[in-house]
């Protein structure tokens, strides 16, 4: 087994005993969901919500002191690092997977249909916005801990209302560029994809390199 | 290899307090006790060891392999415990075997579960329902079952019973009995030390005072008691320390300058003696 896998599990083991409350998490934007009569909304809401509970693993390791246990374990921090990632886009995808069949259910028993392409807009929408979360958020939390490193969380939100204020009201919005990608879902859907990849590469970077420098 | 911890004029600059050229060896088969007042660097030389803390100067070899550029390799044969528990609080000790396993090739679950039956833990209990020596034990438990030939513990008897620290170093010297194993043990206790300790690492103020066998650190020293008369300016500059009464004085000396105190009470000075007037870096206190 790798040491990145090992590290997974472990921070599996560390979230075991809140997963009632992680579920809470999942089943609450269904209520949404039903109440926007939209997959979208529902999606988007399940995503935002399970992006803030990626913090558990960082409150209940410096709940426990358990800095000093990853301390001793022989493993590069490159691994924990990479293997924190890889369970946060776990619970992520188990996330997207469980809306994905939950919020439909719902929405037909409504009288709602919903077709091939409100599936796959939404699963790209949500992917994009746990992406953004995550990749803001865990940086914040390796370098100030689980409550300053939540201010990272606001980064995205920002952001994006700069960049939508940059769109409409500068001549970047009437870009022929960005005419074809928005008019394209299939090419929107694959820069997306590569979009959060990209994200996240930086992100383990930058997480790597902050834990290397942290002292215990 | 004979040494098993080796460590070389490690240094470390904090805002307000450096740790300065500590070199000391820890030989297989053999416990030493890394000793000092309270802020004076044991913590930061056992973390510096462990690569928690970014040393500015010096090396570091666990069992033959550097601490930094051989981390996983250093690591896979080092046990430590700290002065508390360092599991997640929610885990029951099955859990805690689970979680950590995984990262020891050579643990070995029979080893646990005996380990777990010598110290009376249940595995069916979560870890924050285990008291204090008993976490102690947890910890320890885990290094047993992957067998670890270097154990370093942080300040591990204090705020333990004296029932628990009697078994604790009991336990630490079952463990080296077979010449195969070692153990740095950080403490303020000097009972301790006169206990479990074959070696003796004492460093004072971020310095290294001494390092070495734990007779010759006692042997090494002396106190001498006199009247007040007796104190002069040549003599108090040969003294460690001195502590004054109204009706004389008592001091701690190095046993090569005795015979310039032949004519003054001569004691031998204990573990404590040495810590307490060492301290106080040789000025006098009423």
């Amino acid at each position: 087994m790798s040491n990145i896998w090992k590290s997974v599990k472990l921070d599996f083991s560390l979230v075991k005993p809140y997963v009632k409350t992680i579920c809470f998490t999942m089943v609450l934007p269904v209520i949404f969901a039903a109440i926007n009569r939209s997959l979208l909304t529902g999606i988007s809401f399940a995503m935002c919500f399970i992006a803030m509970t990626t913090g558990y693993t960082f409150s209940i390791t410096e709940k426990n002191s358990m800095e000093r246990l990853y301390g001793i374990l022989p493993i590069r921090k490159s691994d924990m690092v990479i293997g924190r990632y890889i369970f946060i886009i776990i619970m992520g995808l188990t996330a997207l997977i469980f809306s994905l069949i939950a919020h439909p259910v719902i929405l037909t028993i409504l009288g709602e249909s919903i077709g091939i392409v409100d599936y796959i807009s939404a699963a790209v929408i949500g992917i994009f916005l746990f992406a953004l979360y995550t990749v803001f958020q865990l940086p914040g939390y390796y370098k100030l801990g689980s409550i300053k490193g939540r201010v990272f969380m606001y980064i995205p939100v920002a952001g994006f209302l700069i960049t939508l204020l940059l769109i409409t009201k500068s001549p970047v919005g009437e870009s022929k560029l960005l005419f074809t990608i928005f008019n394209s879902p299939v090419l929107l859907m694959l820069l997306t994809i590569i979009f959060v990849i990209v994200m996240y590469i930086v992100s383990i970077l930058v997480s790597i390199k902050i834990l290397k420098n942290k002292e215990a | 290899m004979n040494d098993y911890l080796e460590v070389r004029n490690l240094s470390k600059s904090f805002d307000g307090f450096q740790l300065r050229d500590i070199t000391f060896t820890l030989p297989k088969g053999y416990i030493m006790g890394l000793i000092g007042p309270n802020g004076s660097g044991k913590t930061t030389t056992i973390k510096l060891i462990l690569n928690m803390l970014k040393r500015t100067g010096g090396e570091v070899k666990i069992l033959g392999f550097d601490n930094i550029t051989h981390e996983q390799e250093a690591k896979r044969n080092l046990g430590v415990v700290f002065d508390s528990n360092y599991f997640s609080d929610e885990w029951k000790i099955s859990q805690v075997e689970k979680s950590v396993s995984a990262f020891y090739e050579n643990w070995n679950t029979q080893k646990f579960s005996e380990a777990l039956k010598r110290f009376h833990i249940q595995p069916s209990k979560k870890v924050k329902e285990l008291s204090k020596g008993m976490q102690m034990k947890l910890m320890l438990a885990c290094a047993f079952s992957y067998d670890a030939k270097l154990l370093i513990l942080d300040e591990p008897t204090s705020g333990l019973d004296p029932v628990s620290r009697d078994e604790l170093l009991n336990i630490l010297s079952e463990y080296i009995e077979d010449g195969e194993h070692s153990v740095l043990f950080s403490t303020h206790i000097t009972g301790d030390l006169e206990r479990a300790a074959d070696y003796i690492t004492y460093i004072s103020y971020g310095e290294l005072f001494f390092s070495g066998g734990k007779d010759e650190f006692i042997d090494g020293f002396r106190i001498v008691k006199g009247g007040r008369e007796e104190l002069s300016a040549d003599l108090g500059k040969k003294m460690l320390g001195i502590r004054n009464f109204s009706t004389g004085f008592e001091a701690l000396v190095k046993t090569e300058d005795l015979k310039q105190f032949v004519h003054l009470n001569v004691e031998p000075a204990t573990i404590d003696d040495i810590v307490v007037f060492t301290s106080k870096r040789g000025e006098q206190y009423e």
